[in-house]
């Protein structure tokens, strides 16, 4: 994946394709912990959700450097 | 007993200082944590090198709130609007880049439609809309010598906002969040309570009619604060969203369960006022086992679950007594008041328990994996004061615009911007001439202290974290007076002057010459917003509007009587709620203005509710042409009578519901029709309902003498 992406000849950061597919993601994860009360398991629910962000937005970011 | 005295006597001291420290406590919190989010961003937004800092931190002010759920409901709803706003800039700059007069009254149009469109909606929606009014001119005001640099100017301004956005949601939801899931349960458990207990207590026959409207009043105003609630904690609690459809569900049902209750009471009272008292007696015999069921301690847990089967189980000693119930009466009449109501409890147990059920579904701690049917909760809009609120808005950015461009004012597009944002953000507030007042006190006071701290203490500093400390006790003052309900919007507006003028840059620029006409600009601007709030005044509170809303609450008959029936119901339930919890909120209570709204939506609830369920088993039960046609002629009367009251329609209608019911009632496959009927010409004849001042008075009293 190409650093910089033209979209609609702007010029935009991959990463910021990648932290909003990232967002996208998480959003889809928090909607199934959801649905199936799974922050019940977890001691501090947005601590995890933000962890878990960091977690996936920064592992897909390796993969452009 | 001594020991009692001074148990009695010790606490008070101690429980009071407890409670301020409590209080202080989530303060000092929201202080710190606003602070907290406010260097962040400030800090990010230089090592990100962005043009203005300083628009990132004011958006932490602006979206500061002590409820984690607020701050991230409004995040939301000013990121929609942040990026609507910047595609209209675009749009705008792209069709007129070289006519200004052009420009500037497309600019002022789209602010003014995206005003009218806030008052449309309560809650943050409304805030999405003005955010997308002024993002616009944000955007395309500094460029419009310039226009090639719109796409620059709206992807600095994108970043900025969207960085506060996000480092003050992550803050408010990570850092002590103070959360506003466990408001909405208590919310909703008290709700339940209340309802219940309030069921299980009129068990024993009459509730006065002051009691009734109270009761109306407070069912009213729970069911929208729940609705308010939810529309906010969704975004604080990914279990509550999950949960959301639920409890919209667990609204509409407590909506139409508290009708059929309220309907319920007005027929056993008027029944009663009639000299009726024997089918009144038996009604409420008939009544008694679902107090019986109802009479269980309703605690935390599993508590709504438990009242289902007793619930069940009334229902079946009702339908075993009210065929010996029936018999003991005397007379066609006696009979037939009987009948209606025995239909209209059968519904109430219905309702009552699919209510309970969603709430035990609601307490049950494993979320019921089936999706609940969708529902939606519908406000009552004006789209007149809408119109106002547009014309208003486009009026003033017209008249500084013309301004700004005949007195070539160099600050005149930093005049305009304020105008616009504070026009956008009043226009649904109750008194925005005094909003707006002691916001511009505010603001002064807010600018004064940025004076001071610009020039006496950041000319000494160096260095972010002296920057911090040079204007982090500026601040707090202000924050903590926007904590104070009294003076909010002047700690609002001394916040907000303070961090726009204070205006952080990286590296720091000190001109005072530029800071004192920015100054002027900000409070010439702001006081052309609250003149024009007195000029054009807002419709909220207004003798014109309370007409207005009066006869959009009366057409709701109309729209019971000829909407499609489909979610019908649930329609009319919702912006009826919405209707009438706005005009209590803008009459004074007890006021005779008041009196006769709650009058009125108490005629409204009951003949719309009957009416829908009217409709609804017109269309199941097949009957011959002739009868369908004097029902359709009632419903046509009473929609045709609620959307312009008058005697004679008040006689037109009395004599097509009479007409009707003498048909129906020659026709047995018409008879779960003729309850409603009859339940909607009991109300019609009820001498102490809002529509008591067209019945003519002779007439009146025989026909009630002769209907009961």
């Amino acid at each position: 994946m190409p650093r910089e992406i033209a979209l609609g000849d702007a010029l935009v950061p991959g990463l910021l394709l990648l932290f909003v597919f990232s967002l996208a993601l998480l959003w889809l994860i928090d909607w199934l912990a959801g649905r199936f009360g799974l922050y019940r398991l977890v001691w501090h629910p947005p601590v995890f959700r933000l962890a878990l962000f960091v977690c996936v937005f920064g592992g897909l970011a390796l993969l452009l450097f | 007993m001594s020991v009692d005295a001074t148990a009695i006597v010790s606490p008070p001291t101690r429980t009071v200082v407890v409670d301020t420290l409590r209080d202080e406590a989530g303060v000092w919190l929201f202080v710190f944590k606003t602070l907290l989010a406010f260097y962040l961003t400030g800090w990010l937004a230089m090592r990100f090198s962005l043009a203005q800092p300083s628009t990132a931190m004011l958006t932490v002010i602006i979206v500061a709130n002590r409820q984690s759920g607020m701050v991230l409901a409004k995040s939301f709803y000013r990121a929609i609007g942040t990026l609507a706003g910047a595609v209209a800039a675009f749009v705008i700059v792209g069709l007129f880049p070289q006519q200004r007069e052009l420009f500037l009254l497309a600019l002022s149009l789209w602010i003014g439609l995206c005003a009218g469109g806030a008052t449309l909606y309560r809650n943050f929606k409304s805030y999405a809309f003005v955010l997308g009014g002024y993002t616009a001119a944000i955007i395309a005001v500094p460029v419009i010598n310039h226009p090639p640099a719109v796409f620059d100017s709206a992807v600095a301004r994108i970043s900025e906002v969207l960085l506060a956005l996000m480092v003050s949601g992550a803050v408010n939801d990570v850092v002590l969040p103070s959360r506003m899931r466990d408001v909405l349960r208590r919310t909703a458990r008290a709700q339940f309570a209340h309802f219940i207990g309030f069921v299980q207590g009129s068990t024993g026959g009459t509730i006065p009619r002051d009691a009734m409207e109270n009761a109306h009043l407070r069912f009213v105003r729970d069911a929208v604060t729940l609705e308010d609630l939810r529309s906010s904690v969704i975004f604080e609690d990914a279990e509550a969203r999950a949960r959301s459809g639920h409890l919209k569900l667990f609204n509409q049902r407590f909506m139409a369960a508290s009708t059929s209750f309220q309907s319920l009471h007005h027929l056993i009272n008027r029944l009663q006022r009639n000299g009726q008292t024997a089918s009144a007696k038996a009604i409420i015999e008939l009544y008694a086992p679902i107090g019986a069921a109802l009479d269980a301690p309703i605690e935390a847990g599993a508590a709504a679950a438990i009242l289902l089967p007793r619930l069940v189980a009334a229902r079946k000693t009702m339908a075993a007594r009210a065929p010996l119930l029936r018999h003991g009466l005397v007379g066609p009449n006696a009979v037939r008041d009987f009948d209606t109501g025995a239909s209209l409890l059968l519904r109430f147990v219905e309702e009552l328990h699919d209510y309970v059920e969603s709430a035990a579904s609601l307490q049950a701690p494993r979320l019921v994996l089936r999706t609940p049917e969708r529902v939606n909760f519908e406000r009552g809009n004006d789209f007149a004061s809408a119109g106002l609120a547009v014309f208003r808005t486009t009026l003033t950015m017209l008249v500084l615009g013309m301004f700004w461009i005949d007195s070539a004012w160099p600050m005149g597009g930093s005049a305009m911007l304020i105008a616009t944002i504070f026009a956008g953000l009043f226009a649904t507030a109750a008194d925005p001439v005094r909003a707006t007042r002691s916001i511009l006190a505010g603001y002064a006071t807010g600018m004064t202290a940025g004076f001071l701290c610009v020039f006496f203490v950041l000319t000494r500093m160096d260095g972010y974290g002296l920057l911090v400390a040079g204007t982090a006790p500026f601040l707090m003052v202000g924050l903590m007076l926007l904590m104070q309900p009294s003076v909010a919007s002047y700690g609002l507006g001394g916040c907000m002057g303070f961090a726009y003028i204070l205006a952080v840059k990286n590296p720091m620029v000190f001109d005072p010459s530029s800071f004192l006409n920015d100054v002027i600009a900000q409070l010439i601007g702001l006081s052309a917003a609250a003149i024009a709030f007195i000029v054009v005044p807002p419709a909220i509170g207004s003798h014109w509007l309370r007409r207005r809303q009066l006869e959009r609450l009366r057409r709701q008959v109309t729209l019971a009587a000829e909407a499609p029936l489909a979610g019908l119901r649930q329609r009319f339930e919702s912006v009826n709620h919405d209707l009438f919890s706005q005009i209590v909120a803008q009459t004074a209570p007890g006021s005779a203005d008041s009196r006769a709204l709650i009058a009125w939506a108490l005629a409204v609830h009951e003949t719309g509710g009957a009416l829908i369920a009217l409709r609804q088993d017109r269309l199941t039960h097949r009957m011959p042409e002739e009868v369908d046609r004097c029902i359709a002629v009632a419903i046509d009367a009473l929609a045709r009578f609620y959307e312009r009251p008058d005697s004679a329609g008040y006689a037109r209608t009395r004599d097509a519901v009479a007409n009707a019911i003498d048909r129906a009632s020659a026709e047995p496959s018409a008879r779960p029709l003729l309850d409603h009927l009859h339940l909607i010409r009991l109300a019609l004849l009820d001498g102490e309902s809002a529509i008591a001042d067209y019945m003519s008075p002779t007439p009146a009293a025989q026909e009630s003498t002769h209907a009961s």
